[in-house]
């Protein structure tokens, strides 16, 4: 599902695979990220995100496949490649015995800047971050939220076409969560590429142009919002509260035709299915068939959260 | 290697804010010798109270009463106490009052005139090692001139020690002519080749904590690893080898830095004695590359940071005491000198020794080099143990 032409696409990736000892963290995973798009891996913890991210960013060596930045194959030794890649971390990466401005000097000498690049992007950045007024101040006194902060403006300071942020969000309070997905909105506006992380189905479906399901290391499906939960079919989700044996109904309705897929999920039976608010009497039929009382119904359009059951038969959070 | 430059201001700024590195590098090893040297004070001030008692008369032994001993106040290292006679001296030594005494026997000039075995007895108070050493040093040289003078030690009033058969030889011709009075330096150097004090503990303890020291840059990429920064660092277009460079370079800055600054600090505050100083940056630079290697080689076995400073903990003072980091290995003989020489600290101790004891450069050589085999013996294998970490 590669959109425009190959020139346009600053990240190439293709057929990664990355498997350690018996287990395969990362298997066939390829995608391509163009300019000012945003592009979102969502997936449950160690369904091989990070894996994935470490061999874009040249720190992991795929077992195979490859990774292409802007043309060039990238390597720990490709310089130019990995300069146009700025790599936001899952795990904060500072150094807490330094002030938000060394910390933001000390990256960008490695990344090549000069004493005047250096000078304008700190300032600039501090004030993108908002931390201009703390910018003197050890990291070791910084709130959790302007950590994650300093941490992404690390990755932004030497200007790259690619910045790939690894759940930046976790861990972080309502507001300075919402802080960062502003500014990664913006970022996305000024043409960047993001390669964005997550676990969390609103912040790929509020960010991300595309997304990639990720589920043990395989991209399960890939598109835009849209296009995910098409692939449920025209179909619309039925959330029943029952008074009875769960499992008994479970399997009758699964002996109904035309519906998509019937799971318990909370105590709830969910089910997917074209045309509810027709076919609903023949669900609660088949409910008290069974003896059981429906004492709930609810009916809305699936989200990713449901095309994730759907797709792999496991809730997307735990 | 900019690159690497730049990673090692980095961390030459993160140690400067450490306050457990100025702790280990600079306060615990200075506050540890000023202690040590308080507790056991240096005897080898040389104020050794002495008295001489000239039993003899002769010329011989004139020799020594009127030419060795007031050399010897001269310089400084006796003030002499009169005494009657050998029975006042044997009293005020048993009672500490008098750390050493020389008695020269009745008939000593005649017997040695004669060929005769003659002897020189020494009597040296309890607990004065150090000086009970000197004095007999000095007997000693003395004897040694008059070649068939035995000597008679005594400690804590005592007699122990029965003339030796080699002393007593065929009257030398020249014999008649009294010595000429006796260098101190030589004596004291000569005979004894060791640090007062406040050196040995100063050096002793400067080796062992700069183990500590350059433990945490050798540790490299564990190090970067705990606080998240390392896929930071190899995302970064620079070659990966920079970061391993620029953390050694951190840890060779780092332990010479800290070591000259206990080398002034010991000298300037403490009067440490630690010899020529081309010869001790010789030796710094030597201890400081060995300590490199082993910590990096120790550190090699190690999963996390925290693994691996426990490690290098335990190495550090195993090593230390080996050497003789804290006090001198007792005894002689092959385990003894073995454990000496696997420890670093105990060759830059031995390089330091020999360089007071000579006062010349050269004297550190066998010490250098020893302490640059150890480093490259060591560094083989560290740099074998983290390949795996270099590996993409
Ligand atoms: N260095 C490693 N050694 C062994 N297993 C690993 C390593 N890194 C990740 N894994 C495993 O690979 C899987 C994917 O991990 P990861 O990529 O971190 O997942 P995610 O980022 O999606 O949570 C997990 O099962 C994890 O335990
Ligand atoms: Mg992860």
């Amino acid at each position: 599902m590669v959109r425009g032409s190959r020139l346009d696409q600053v990240l190439v990736c293709s057929g990664l695979r990355k498997a350690f000892g018996e287990l395969q963290a990362v298997d066939e995973v390829s995608f391509s990220i163009a300019r000012g798009e945003t592009y979102g891996l969502l997936g449950p913890n160690g369904a091989g995100k990070t894996t994935s991210i470490s061999m874009v960013a040249g720190l992991l060596r795929p077992d195979a496949g490859e990774v292409t930045v802007l043309g060039r194959r990238l390597t720990p030794t490709a310089a130019a490649a990995k300069s146009a890649v700025g790599l936001v971390p899952q795990e904060v990466a500072i150094y807490p015995d330094l002030s938000a401005r060394e910390n933001l000097r000390f990256f960008g000498r490695l990344q090549g800047l000069d004493r005047r690049e250096l000078d304008t992007r700190t300032d600039e950045v501090l004030a993108l971050i908002g931390l201009t007024d703390r910018a003197g101040d050890r990291a070791d006194t910084f709130s959790g939220g302007m950590k994650r902060r300093l941490n992404i403006g690390i990755g932004l300071l030497h200007r790259p076409e690619l910045l790939i942020l690894d759940e930046p969000t976790v861990g972080v309070d309502p507001q300075s969560r919402n802080a960062i997905l502003e500014s990664v909105e913006d970022l996305a506006t000024d043409g960047l590429a993001v390669l964005y992380t997550t676990h969390y189905m609103e912040e790929a479906e509020r960010l991300c142009d595309r997304i990639a399901i990720v589920d043990k290391g395989r991209i399960v499906a890939e598109g835009t919002r849209r296009e995910l939960i098409a692939t449920i079919g025209e179909h619309d989700l039925v959330r029943l509260e029952i008074d009875g044996d769960v499992q008994a109904a479970v399997e009758q309705l699964r002996g109904l035709s035309e519906l998509g897929s019937v799971e318990v999920e909370d105590d709830h039976i969910v089910c997917l299915l074209a045309g509810a608010a027709r076919r609903l009497p023949a669900l609660l039929g088949a409910v008290a068939e069974v003896g059981a009382v429906t004492t709930g119904v609810e009916v809305r359009e699936p989200d990713l959260e449901d095309v994730f059951l759907h797709l792999t038969g496991a809730a997307l959070r735990d | 290697m900019s690159a690497a430059l730049t990673i090692l201001g980095k961390d030459l700024r993160l140690r400067l804010r450490d306050r457990s590195l100025l702790m280990f590098a600079v306060v615990v090893p200075l506050g540890l010798t000023v202690l040590f040297s308080l507790i056991f004070p240096d005897e080898e001030g040389f104020e050794l109270t002495a008295a001489v008692v000239d039993a003899d008369g002769g010329q011989v032994a004139g020799g020594f009463v009127d030419g060795v001993v007031p050399a010897l106040v001269d310089d400084g290292v006796l003030t002499r106490v009169q005494v009657t006679d050998a029975d006042e001296a044997r009293v005020r030594v048993a009672d500490g009052e008098l750390d050493v005494a020389w008695i020269v026997p009745e008939g000593f000039s005649a017997a040695v005139a004669a060929g005769r075995p003659a002897e020189l007895e020494v009597l040296v108070a309890a607990g004065r090692t150090l000086g009970g050493e000197v004095a007999v040093g000095i007997a000693e040289g003395f004897a040694a001139q008059v070649e068939q003078v035995a000597l008679a030690v005594a400690v804590d009033a005592a007699v122990t020690g029965p003339a030796s058969p080699e002393r007593i030889e065929a009257i030398a011709t020249g014999a008649e002519t009294a010595p000429e009075a006796i260098a101190v330096a030589e004596l004291v150097a000569g005979e004894e080749q060791r640090l007062d004090f406040t050196s040995y503990m100063a050096a002793g303890m400067a080796s062992f904590f700069v183990f500590f020291v350059v433990g945490t840059g050798v540790l490299g990429r564990l190090e970067e690893s705990q606080h998240n920064t390392l896929p930071r660092l190899l995302a970064s277009p620079i070659p990966p080898a920079a970061v391993d460079l620029g953390k050694a370079l951190g840890s060779l800055v780092v332990g010479i830095g800290s070591m000259t600054v206990l080398v002034a600090a010991t000298m300037l505050l403490l009067g440490a004695d630690w010899g020529p100083l081309t010869g001790v940056a010789v030796l710094v630079v030597g201890l400081v590359l060995a300590a490199m290697g082993v910590m990096a080689l120790v550190g090699g076995f190690a999963r996390t940071a925290e693994q691996a400073g426990n490690f290098q903990s335990i190495v550090a003072v195993v090593l230390g005491v080996l050497g003789g980091a804290f006090f001198p290995i007792p005894g002689e003989g092959v385990l003894v000198e073995l454990a000496t020489s696997i420890s670093p600290h105990g060759w830059f101790l031995r390089g330091i020794t020999d360089l007071v004891a000579t006062g010349q450069v050269g004297a550190v050589l066998p010490a250098a080099g020893a302490l640059l085999a150890i480093a490259v013996v060591v560094a083989v294998p560290a740099v074998w143990l983290q390949r795996r970490s270099w590996r993409w």
